[in-house]
């Protein structure tokens, strides 16, 4: 079933992603790939992720397709002007691929490639209505095209930006531009997460709260120091401490299980987007004790 | 003004390895509110370059190094230490030192400074950049603060997912232009401005090189 169907369907929607290898070598991305099919419901092919350069977004989505997957191919602004970007897009979807995620894309400052001239000739809400136009047949200049595309379009939003409400008014755009469905920033906080849910329920868009596995107390101090919009709660962090070195892994996959539970069973959302980011195998047992296996 | 910075002076000898005499030229205006291409910093070159067993034959301040005609007018009264240097090293930004370039057609022509960019001075010798001269004011519409340069991706219509605690994903030490922009609208009752999305940039405006001719009827940047 499309994501699309999925998630009209009311079905409560699983989506993961997986990082294009660096590299030719792509054995361990399609195991990954394999042990999720039939799982997840969709998958996001990260676009050059933290600005460091991989196998193209656009490549894996079709190697993904002829696996029998569901593609989410992610867009970012970051490596390609507004032809480009176009251009990519007329080539995903005469391969096939239905669903685009749409986002400005991290600084080259934080990748492997800091000396680039970063592009962003256009931006995330820009992008999204640069679809919409694609999708009613004509190019961002009014150009008519020879046949449209028929993309649904995702966007990324990060409930727990501080300040909220910048980020909110940029949501809004995004809805105004034609996104569809959002996939959350990592989201720890069920309570504050069902605030905006409150909010964005006035809207007619699909939100799946991102997740993020997990591993360790230092990972969720690391990233509570770090990675911008993301309050791992103390309780949290003490109860990885608690498991232990070993066992830290196991209470992370307890943690995003359980919080898949909630969120499914007090239908604060329309589904998840798990980030196992390195652990990608572990997402089948995140699912089976989450109860969706 | 535009803001230089004083190239290392190794590389700079690297440069004029193969000269033995100069004439100096700075710039009365942004090199000299830069400390890059004043009174003091001629001096001073001149001291570092006979210390390295060069001649300068003679110093040069102009009113205003990029005003190509001026300069040269200004420049006539030293036209015999102008002929006895072998080459010339202009203290300004690049459009000083391409003046000279013009100036003295026979005679090679080193920088020595680095040109970084179109700032403001907010203190004495502390410089921020605030325009990207991209041909096409927003500032209109984004409270006055320009986020095509206040913005390390230039984004037109809100912050990115990086923003933190109203900083910038890029640094903690640079504030998010969008979350300026935010409290300032929202300080002016403009907010509603803020909601309003902006188009993809017309970049065809900022297209280089440019030439503007003002002194006809019809006022035209031709690209």
């Amino acid at each position: 079933m499309s994501l699309r169907d999925a998630l009209n369907s009311g079905k409560f929607v699983v989506t993961a992603e997986v990082g294009p290898a660096k590299g030719t070598d792509i054995k361990k991305i399609l195991h990954e790939s394999e042990l999720l099919k039939g799982k997840v419901d969709a998958l996001n092919v990260t676009d050059n992720q933290s600005a460091v350069m991989r196998i193209s977004s656009v490549s894996f989505c079709k190697l993904l397709l002829e696996m029998g997957h569901e593609p989410i191919l992610q867009m970012t602004c970051r490596d390609r002007n507004r032809i480009g970007l176009q251009s990519d897009l007329l080539g995903a979807s005469i391969l096939g691929i239905k669903n685009v995620l749409c986002m400005t894309g991290d600084h080259p400052n934080a990748g492997d490639h800091k000396e680039a001239k970063p592009v962003y000739d256009i931006e995330s809400v820009q992008l999204l209505q640069i679809v919409a136009g694609l999708n009613a047949g004509k190019d961002m200049m009014g150009n008519e095209l020879k046949g449209a595309t028929d993309f649904y379009q995702g966007a990324v939003v990060t409930p727990e930006s501080n300040p909220i409400e910048p980020q909110l008014m940029k949501f809004e755009k995004k809805i105004a531009a034609g996104a569809n469905f959002f996939q959350t920033q990592a989201i720890y906080d069920i309570d504050k997460f069902k605030d905006f849910m409150s909010y964005a329920r006035q809207f007619p868009v699909k939100i799946l709260a991102g997740l993020v596995l997990l591993k360790s107390a230092g990972m969720a101090n690391f990233m509570n120091k770090f990675v911008p919009g993301i309050t791992v709660p103390q309780n949290l962090i003490d109860e990885l401490k608690a498991a232990g070195k070993e066992k830290a892994l196991d209470a992370g996959i307890d943690i995003m299980a359980r919080h898949i539970r909630q969120l499914k069973d007090e239908k604060i959302c329309d589904g998840v987007h798990i980030m196992a980011i390195g652990a990608e195998d572990k997402v089948p047992e995140i699912m089976e004790r989450a109860g969706l296996l | 003004m535009i803001i230089t910075k004083k190239r290392d002076f190794k590389a700079l000898l690297e440069n004029i390895a193969d000269y033995k005499s100069f004439f100096l030229v700075g710039c009365s205006e942004c090199a000299s509110l830069c400390g890059t291409g004043g009174e003091p910093e001629l001096a001073a070159l001149k001291i570092a370059l006979e210390a390295e067993g060069k001649t300068v034959t003679g110093t040069m301040l102009p009113k205003t190094g990029c005003q190509t005609l001026g300069t040269k007018i200004e420049l006539k009264k030293d036209k015999d230490a102008c002929a006895a240097a072998d080459a010339i090293i202009v203290m300004s930004c690049g459009a000083g030192t391409q003046s000279a370039v013009e100036i003295f057609p026979d005679k090679p022509v080193f920088p020595s400074n680095d040109t970084l960019f179109l700032g403001n001075m907010t203190r004495f010798q502390m410089f921020d950049e605030r325009c990207s001269l991209c041909g096409e004011c927003i500032l209109d519409k984004t409270g006055g603060i320009c986020p095509v340069t206040a913005c390390p991706k230039g984004l037109l219509n809100g912050p990115c997912g990086g923003t933190n605690e109203g900083k910038c994903e890029v640094s903690p030490d640079i504030e998010c232009a969008w979350v300026r922009i935010y409290n300032r609208m929202k300080k002016t009752n403009r907010l509603e401005d803020f909601k309003k999305t902006l188009s993809p940039k017309n970049w065809s405006a900022s297209r280089k090189p440019a030439t503007l001719n003002t002194r006809g009827e019809k006022e035209e940047v031709k690209k």
